[in-house]
């Protein structure tokens, strides 16, 4: 499952006014007769798809709790602090559809966030970024969405509350934090760096899952990119701040992105793995090239990369750490008995396929939420690495076992301070999965 | 009645093969060449029409291929090979067309046990008699045949060799049809090969039978049998081991599961198991779900708060009575002695409850079939708990039969057989229908006959010369026999019974003097749970005390550890040792420790905080000993207490090794027990129960934690005796004593952990102190 | 229902998503070679592999190797004569053999992150495969004398 950005609903107090209500009110735009599929052509349904894949549209707008439903569909449910919303149903569908929303209501939507009927959309729908899409790539997905077979769905209603269901509040919001308009190049950038920042910024829209929100869910100026909590995961943060030993470089993010495994940071998981696998994988390798050295250059890889190989060097020492001669340790035995036969590393980098914990966000981030989510949940063979999985470790350890193993590792494979409260934190951190992953038993 | 004619009046009893067939059909489906699959039938041993049986221990066939009935469980110890290679040797045959046929359960087959390291001396008058009178049997034919006397005859390699002619075992049978047969007296007087003619025991080039079918995935465990039409079981684990009572199930939650089918409450006559819930289902998964969703409500039974400690101290307070307890020993003069005595030392040594953690959990799979109850598993002791289930089944023994296949692990659990009477019981309540009964690990664990927490006294008397007097030895533990299988109890020397597996190891083979052997049930331990034996028994923890003690006078008293052992290894008196089993008593003891110190670099300076130490044993039982001693060189560390043992050094008499490679790999494997026992393993009651349910918390010895190993045996013609656990017995103490020599501080507990050396040399005093 | 490769054989089952892949091998696909040890991914008794990567089994949900290609003990080799399986048997390694299957599966799969392994090597990696029989010594010397023969090396044992 994608990341969900934590909606955000109001902009109460900040609103008042006729010329507020002016700027808040939007008119419908008249209901068109559903275009036959033949209006569009081939090649624009076609980079539709493509660009469709990569702004992960399918991945909030079709239904995955309860039961699977139909793709774009909607009524996917995202549960927010204000309340739990239900994507809408971007099929061509006439009635619970978009099947009667012309080409101009489409790219109101995805500039301003305003349905067709003139009401203001949760910017859960991040319209903040789609906005910087060109009016060419919105006419495509409009083209890919028209020519899908429409579903009849009609979604459950949202649980927000009044007030903050009010979707007229919801342009206060926009005054403040939605900036419209097209993505304008840099000129102080090459071609290349600003195809990475065109999609990373708009259609990709990164900044939704890793910059943190402000009190309003929207996403905090001034500290983009700084890493979030999304989904009972933590989106790590993709600038300076990142705390792995090793940089990411322009390489190290063309792997991750492309292939759904970083040789030196290890593997895709949880919400971002179908961001890999589902999204951009159906994109040029060009544009994920692009999107790698416009997130290389937000890192500010090649000024910090200095230091690498010889933190490269010392975490990989840590890696078969009580592993090669008797050990009396119960943690340490613990972690042996687990992990190190995916896991250990002897060599100087990390064999692909064995990530290396050592060199692993899931250790380097300020809590264990990422290492327990994967330890809980495992991987499957179609997210991170291609083909191969990572068991689930749900009821094989217990919450005792989940703290003593992060505190070993925290302990023996970084060079930070220890985490704390790890038990309980791990009791909530399984309190978030649906449903035990595997039917094992202890 | 050979097993032939048997198997003719049956067919039913070709059953087995039934299943068989589903994993063949599923081989071929998924790629396995069809030999490869038929490897899978592990009857493969099993001899053709026309074959000649000149005992009930094997058939040669018409073809040449000879089949040698194997009543042991395969359980690591390659025991089919070592055994055939006993009546292979004797009879001549050729090595290469041997095959091994495991048995089921009939009552021709006598004692069927796999344990106490008794096969090979167990079986070693019986097969090479029987290999014997084969030989003869085909001399005769073969003589005949050929046109001469059987006295111008030899056999060879499969063959009668009359000067230029001969003629194939094989061909005698189909030819000569030869039918004679030997009643035991006539087997007795047949003439056995001296040692210098043995062709296969011995021999270190003869591969194990059992090994390939161990590396593709085609050999076939316990929790392998299938029967079509099986259903699936998984029990809910009550709270204490002895008498929880059930006040209600509720399986609502469990309805939920799909495929679970209902819930059995086992009523079991045999009280092996006490308030027992079983979940069926129509898979294993679907059945561990269920089990783990069963609500049931127990009135526990009175042990549910009982700890470790209360047990030990329970076994303290037995020792430190005079009433109670039964004498192994307890010459004249024990007490006068210590009345007399100059001096006296005396110690308490505890050792820790461990588990078996025997790789495959237990399971059972077990049906009704025209009349009779199959139970097909992996099993050490067909003899014990075909009564137990006869009367948990309420029906005749001879109505039901064991089927025995490979053991993913024995280690002594599966000398109890308790994990079959759920699964025939479950299957009872369902008709008779197919029943498979497995244990995740955790509820193997829970109810694991694990090896009782002890405590072991010993107090020795000494003269104004600081010889020693007397030695009062007195251990308390659970014991096992008694509540297993009472009838195989020992008598002491008051006439009581005791068990022998609780206790010996304390009856060692120095002299002390007049010597007291006080054996204690703790009853604590009986009610509480079920104690098991485990490899090596009780001398895998008596040792622990007896080697420790000696170490402890040798350095009282300013005498080398090797030097003071040999002295009182004289092997005289009641350590002289008698014929067959025990030739040479002591001395062989002696010569064992003198080797293995020699071969350890005993004396030579060492590292600081390096030590060597050394310890002996006689193996498992005075009456068939094994002789071993032990160096361990390990280093402590001062600032963490933690123990690195870097180096074993092991010799071994065992008389004469059958088969030295898997001599070789028992040796190695034991020893390896020893050293998990004494560094990495080890649990705890909690509640009535054991402390640990799987690895997570439970921690035996894994591949980084293993040493180097130098280990060698004793070139010896004398009677074979036994080596799946004599390996254990000395390693504990031999690291005890080194612990001693390397930092001075005596550990008295097992499992020895970083934190209780780190307390003892905190208090170093402790040491040297009478 | 999840289809998957087996042994190079096109597989689907009908079962549910969070079934282990253990017993839709065991019991499903009838193939019993690997084993259920511990049930908690801490023995290695139930090691396949999953995509060419020694992978536990029995704690692996079904519905995670949708697509994937599995190997088990029974198709390592189609002649049971992998160069870790002849190394197996050359040096008489197993005692019961059920953790074999497992040690065997991870060791080839060892082999091929590590082609000349070290002590430290085997010990790291085959630190998840507990052998209670305790042929740990045999299975270290048997993984560098596969090596060696993968290697066509003679090797000193
Ligand atoms: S059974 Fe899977 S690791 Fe033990
Ligand atoms: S050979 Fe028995 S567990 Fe490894």
């Amino acid at each position: 499952m994608i990341g969900r950005i934590v909606a955000a609903v109001a902009g109460i107090g900040v609103a008042g006014g006729l010329g507020f209500l002016a700027y808040a009110w939007h008119p419908a735009i008249a209901p068109i007769a559903p275009p036959a599929s033949t209006a569009f052509s081939a090649a624009s349904v076609e980079h539709g798809r493509v660009l469709a894949a990569g702004g992960y549209c399918a991945e909030c707008h079709t239904r995955r709790d309860g039961h699977e439903g139909a793709p774009l569909a909607g009524d996917y449910l995202m549960a927010t602090p204000f309340g739990a919303i239900y994507s809408s149903n971007i099929t061509p569908d006439p009635e619970t559809g978009i099947g009667r929303w012309s080409q101009a209501a489409f790219v109101r939507a995805m500039r301003q966030g305003v349905s067709r009927d003139g009401s203001n959309l949760f910017p859960a729908f991040p319209f903040d970024h789609f906005t910087h899409m060109t009016d060419g790539d919105i006419a495509d997905v409009y083209a890919f969405l028209m020519t899908r077979p429409p579903v009849h769905s009609v979604k459950r209603e949202n649980t927000v509350p009044f007030p903050l269901n009010v979707r007229l509040l919801q342009a206060g919001w926009k005054l403040l934090f939605l900036h419209p308009g097209a993505y304008r190049p840099d000129p102080a950038h090459d071609a290349q760096w600003n195809r990475g920042a065109y999609l990373a910024e708009g259609l990709s829209h990164c900044g939704a899952c890793h910059t943190p929100r402000n009190a309003m869910g929207a996403e905090k100026a001034g500290a983009a990119y700084d890493g979030a909590p999304v989904d009972n995961w933590i989106a790590p943060p993709l600038n300076g701040t990142n705390p792995t030993p090793v940089v990411w470089t322009e390489d190290e993010f063309f792997q991750y992105l492309r292939y759904g495994v970083a040789p030196l940071h290890g593997s895709a998981a949880g919400p971002m793995s179908p961001v890999i696998h589902g999204g951009l994988s159906e994109m040029p390798e060009s544009d994920v090239r692009a999107i790698a050295v416009y997130l290389a250059s937000l890192d500010q890889a090649t000024g910090r990369q200095g230091g690498d190989a010889a933190r490269l060097a010392a975490a990989m020492r840590t890696s078969a750490r009580d592993l090669t001669g008797p050990q009396t340790d119960p943690d340490a035995r613990l972690y042996a008995g687990a992990c190190a036969a995916c896991h250990a590393n002897t060599g100087a980098t990390p064999v692909l396929g064995r990530p290396e914990l050592a060199l692993n966000n899931a250790l380097w981030l300020s809590e264990p939420t990422n290492l327990y989510q994967v330890v809980l949940r495992g991987i499957n063979a179609g997210e991170g690495q291609d083909g191969v999985s990572m068991p689930s470790f749900y009821h094989a350890l217990t919450d005792a076992d989940l703290a003593r193993l992060a505190a070993y590792l925290r302990r023996t494979r970084t060079t930070l301070p220890p985490w704390t409260d790890l038990e309980h934190k791990a009791a909530s951190v399984r309190a978030t999965l649906p449903a035990p992953p595997v039917a094992a038993s202890h | 009645m050979g097993k032939l004619g048997r198997m003719q009046a049956s067919p039913d009893r070709l059953s087995r093969r039934g299943f068989l067939m589903t994993a063949v059909g599923a081989g071929v489906m998924f790629g396995f060449p069809a030999a490869r699959a038929a490897q899978q039938f592990p009857a493969a041993g099993l001899p053709g029409d026309g074959a000649f049986e000149p005992t009930i221990w094997c058939a040669i066939a018409p073809d040449g291929a000879i089949s040698v009935n194997i009543i042991r469980a395969e359980m690591g110890q390659h025991i089919g090979t070592a055994l055939a290679r006993i009546i292979a040797d004797e009879m001549d045959a050729d090595w290469s067309r041997v095959k091994i046929n495991y048995v089921d359960t009939d009552p021709k087959w006598g004692l069927m046990v796999t344990g106490g390291s008794w096969s090979v001396w167990m079986t070693w008058d019986v097969f090479r008699q029987a290999g014997a009178a084969a030989r003869v049997a085909l001399t005769e034919a073969g003589a005949h045949l050929l046109g001469v006397r059987p006295d111008q005859c030899t056999t060879r390699d499969g063959a009668v060799v009359a000067g230029a002619k001969s003629i194939t075992f094989g061909d005698i049978v189909s030819r000569g049809r030869p039918s004679r047969s030997f009643t035991p007296d006539e087997m007795a007087k047949l003439p056995l090969k001296p040692a210098a003619e043995r062709r296969l025991i011995g021999n270190g080039d003869l591969k194990a039978l059992d090994i390939p079918a161990k590396t593709d995935g085609t050999a076939i465990y316990g929790i392998d049998a299938k029967i079509e039409g099986m259903v699936y079981a998984r029990p809910k684990m009550p709270p204490t081991r002895y008498g929880a009572k059930i006040r209600s199930v509720d399986d609502s939650a469990a309805r939920t599961v799909k495929g679970y089918l209902r819930h059995i409450e086992i009523d079991d006559p045999s009280g092996t198991v006490q308030g027992w819930v079983v979940a069926i289902a129509t898979s294993y998964t679907a059945a561990i779900r269920a089990a783990d969703l069963l609500k049931v409500d127990w009135t526990p039974g009175e042990t549910a708060h009982i700890a470790e400690k209360d047990v030990l101290d329970h076994g303290r307070a037995q020792i430190g009575r005079k009433d109670g307890g039964v004498y192994v020993f307890n010459d004249d003069g024990v007490d006068a002695a210590f009345t007399a005595a100059a001096s006296t030392i005396e110690r308490e040594y505890t050792c820790a409850s461990v588990m078996h953690y025997q790789l495959e959990p237990t399971n059972a799979l077990a049906f009704e079939k025209d009349g009779i109850f199959e139970i097909h598993a992996g099993n050490q002791w067909q003899t014990l708990i075909l009564p137990t289930l006869a009367k948990a089944l309420g029906r005749p023994e001879d109505r039901i039969v064991l089927r025995t296949y490979l053991l993913g692990g024995g280690f002594g659990r599966r000398l109890n057989g308790d994990y079959m009477v759920p699964a025939a019981l479950a299957s009872k309540a369902l008709g008779g229908k197919p029943v498979k009964l497995i244990l995740t690990r955790s509820d193997d664990m829970q109810f694991d006959s694990f090896r009782s927490p002890s405590v072991q006294r010993v107090r020795v008397a000494f003269d104004k010369t600081q010889a020693i007097t007397a030695m009062d030895y007195q251990a308390a533990a659970g014991w096992p026999t008694q509540v297993m299988a009472s009838a195989f109890m020992s008598k002491g020397v008051d006439g009581k019974p005791y068990d022998q597996f609780a206790i010996a190891g304390g009856d060692h083979w120095y002299d002390v003097g007049a010597f007291r052997v006080r054996a204690l049930s703790n009853d604590l331990a009986n009610r509480t749970f079920r104690p098991g034996w485990l490899r090596s028994v009780s001398p895998g923890w008596t040792s622990w005390g007896v080697e420790s003690v000696w170490d402890e006078i040798a350095h009282l008293h300013g005498k080398d550890a090797v030097q003071f052992r040999l002295d009182h290894l004289t092997g005289k008196g009641r350590n002289a040792g008698q014929a067959p089993d025990s030739v040479g008593g002591a001395l062989r003891q002696a010569a064992v420790v003198r080797r293995a110190a020699e071969k350890a670099g005993w004396g030579q300076p060492l590292p600081k905080d390096t030590g060597l130490g050394i310890a002996t044993t006689s193996g498992q039982e005075r009456g068939m000993p094994t002789w071993i001693a032990c160096c361990a060189l390990v280093h402590v560390d001062r600032a963490t207490g933690i123990v690195h043992c870097r180096k074993l050094t092991i010799v071994v008499d065992a008389g004469t090794i059958v088969d030295p490679d898997g001599a070789r790999a028992q040796t190695e494997g034991a020893a390896l027990w020893g050293l998990s026992m004494a560094l990495f393993e080890g649990s705890e009651i909690v509640d009535g129960l054991p402390r640990d349910r799987n690895l997570d918390t439970y921690t035996p010895l894994r591949i980084a934690d293993v040493p180097e190993m130098d280990i060698e045996f004793v070139a010896s013609t004398e009677k074979p005796t036994g080596l799946g656990e004599p390996g254990t017995t000395p390693i504990a103490p031999a690291i005890g004593n080194a612990i001693f020599n390397a930092v001075g501080v005596r550990m008295r507990h097992l499992p020895v952990r970083p934190s209780d050396v780190l307390r003892a040399l905190t208090r170093h005093d402790d040491a040297e102190s009478t | 229902m999840t289809s998957f490769r087996l042994n190079g054989h096109e597989v689907s089952v009908d079962v549910a998503d969070d079934t282990p892949l253990l017993w839709v091998i065991r019991d499903e696909i009838g193939l019993t070679g690997t084993k259920f040890g511990c049930g908690i991914g801490m023995c290695g008794a139930c090691t396949v592999h999953v995509g060419g990567r020694a992978t536990r089994s029995c704690i692996t949900p079904v519905s995670a190797i949708q697509g994937a290609d599995i190997t088990t003990i029974e198709g390592l080799d189609p002649a049971g004569a992998h160069p870790v399986q002849e190394a197996w048997k050359d040096l008489q390694v197993p005692q019961c053999g059920y953790c074999q299957s497992g040690q065997i599966m991870q060791a080839a799969s060892l082999l091929k992150d590590y082609p000349a392994p070290t002590d430290e090597d085997i010990d790291a990696v085959m630190a998840g495969s507990l052998c209670r029989c305790m042929t740990y010594i045999r299975i270290r010397d048997a993984i560098k004398k596969a090596a060696s023969a993968t290697r066509g090396e003679p090797s000193n044992g």
